[in-house]
């Protein structure tokens, strides 16, 4: 069996994110020092290493995860956050084998996780303790969440 | 004097009118509060119930932002000060990131979740629940029958009652799972989304507070049955039986009754 890597597929929108605007209120209604919030769609792939190129450029031609008129993508060759990142995701989290329903070679696992950026007025990541106290009131149910700093 | 009961709307709910409805069937004053009329505007009621719908689209995560709004702030000092407060559905979520149900943890830090059905998909629906507590477990529901069977329609896609198992254990000991999902026997069934230990719905200590996730007020006139149900079949070509209240109502009946001391027949 062939190695495999994974990717990250970090997507985040460009035209105004209302989710993020939403939870910017609720953040500021929470008391924190919050300027901005940036929520983006971490795909997480496991993919054979011959075909992460492939996978590469199938992402960009699935309008679903990613369209180029509305988001940003930045591919990773690790799937950790960066800091003053927090990354959301299910507790039972189960890859699927498929990409939004597509079949494409070489993928063993996709899973899809929620990135939120919190920013303060200069346009900096949010302090470490802001941003854990934003998961703990609110980012992150952990009866059925986890969250991954 | 009538109860008052807040019928409390949030920006994306959807079910505000058929619980007025139902409420009103029964005979208490029941009004609409849209949120932005503020908490204040609550303070005079008796009781809340939180409808259905996708409150601020369920973004984040369903009934999370609605839990933090200030609106909120007079739901939860009412229902510590002992008022009933109902959620159904979408309100149940809420009840539940606000942390009044099952209330085991600080406010508005969630020890459970209704998280994602079993299976990823938006579910409807039609089922039963079954109350699985005694009645004086549960005054806001106190006029309802011990192991009353109440049908109703499921309707969401974030319904499986979520929690670490020693949470489930303890929700099961102390009394808060107020209604299973059961069949029209009151036999219980797999809960169709996945729910942890078969869980509809759940309440908090003093049983004042309710969240349940299937909605009876979908169900409680005769014509909103499933098809095949004994009594809308017998009320077929009689539109006065077709009308009539019955089913999801005595969830209704049992809450007002609640208010007022009364008791409802199974």
């Amino acid at each position: 069996m062939s190695e495999a890597v994974e990717r990250a597929y970090v997507i985040t929108l460009t035209i105004p994110d209302n989710e993020a605007f939403t939870a910017l209120t609720t953040l500021a209604r929470i008391g924190l020092p919050v300027e901005r919030a940036v929520r983006s769609d971490v795909w997480i792939a496991t993919v054979d290493t011959e075909h992460a190129a492939t996978l590469d450029r199938t992402i960009t031609t699935i309008e679903t995860i990613y369209n180029p008129n509305k988001h940003r993508l930045e591919v990773r060759s690790d799937a950790r956050p960066r800091p003053g990142e927090v990354w959301i995701t299910a507790l039972d989290e189960t890859p699927a084998i498929t990409v939004a329903g597509r079949t494409v070679a070489g993928v063993r696992g996709i899973v899809r996780r929620t990135a939120w950026r919190l920013l303060d007025d200069r346009g900096a990541d949010v302090p470490a303790a802001v941003l854990e106290r934003a998961t703990e009131t609110f980012l992150c149910n952990p009866a059925f969440q986890k969250a991954i700093l | 004097m009538t109860a008052r009961v807040a019928v409390v709307v949030f920006p994306g709910t959807n079910s505000e009118d058929e619980t007025q409805r139902a409420l009103a069937a029964t005979g208490v004053e029941a009004e609409i509060v849209h949120w932005s009329r503020g908490s204040a505007a609550l303070r005079a009621f008796d009781a809340f119930v939180l409808p259905g719908g996708f409150a601020y689209e369920d973004r984040v995560r369903a009934g999370a932002v609605a839990a933090h709004d200030e609106v909120m702030d007079a739901v939860i000092d009412a229902a510590q000060a002992g008022k009933f407060v109902i959620g159904i559905c979408n309100g149940a979520q809420m009840l539940l990131e606000a942390g009044l149900v099952p209330g085991t943890g600080p406010l508005r830090r969630p020890t459970a979740a209704f998280a994602p059905n079993a299976g990823g998909k938006f579910l409807c629906v039609h089922t039963h629940v079954r109350l699985a507590v005694a009645p004086e477990r549960v005054p806001v529901l106190a006029g309802l029958a011990a192991d009353a069977v109440v049908p109703a329609w499921i309707s969401h896609g974030e319904g499986r009652l979520a929690a670490p198992e020693a949470e489930l254990d303890l929700l099961e000991r102390d009394g808060h799972v107020a209604f299973v999902y059961c069949n029209a026997r009151g036999e219980r069934i797999v809960a169709p989304n996945g729910s942890a230990r078969g869980v509809a719905g759940l309440t908090n200590r003093d049983g004042n507070v309710l969240a349940i996730m299937p909605h009876p007020e979908r169900d409680a006139w005769t014509f909103m049955h499933r098809d095949g149900d004994p009594d809308k079949a017998a009320a077929r070509g009689n539109t006065r039986a077709m009308l009539a209240p019955s089913g999801g109502i005595r969830f209704f009946q049992a809450f007002a009754a609640g208010l007022t001391g009364a008791n409802v027949a199974r």
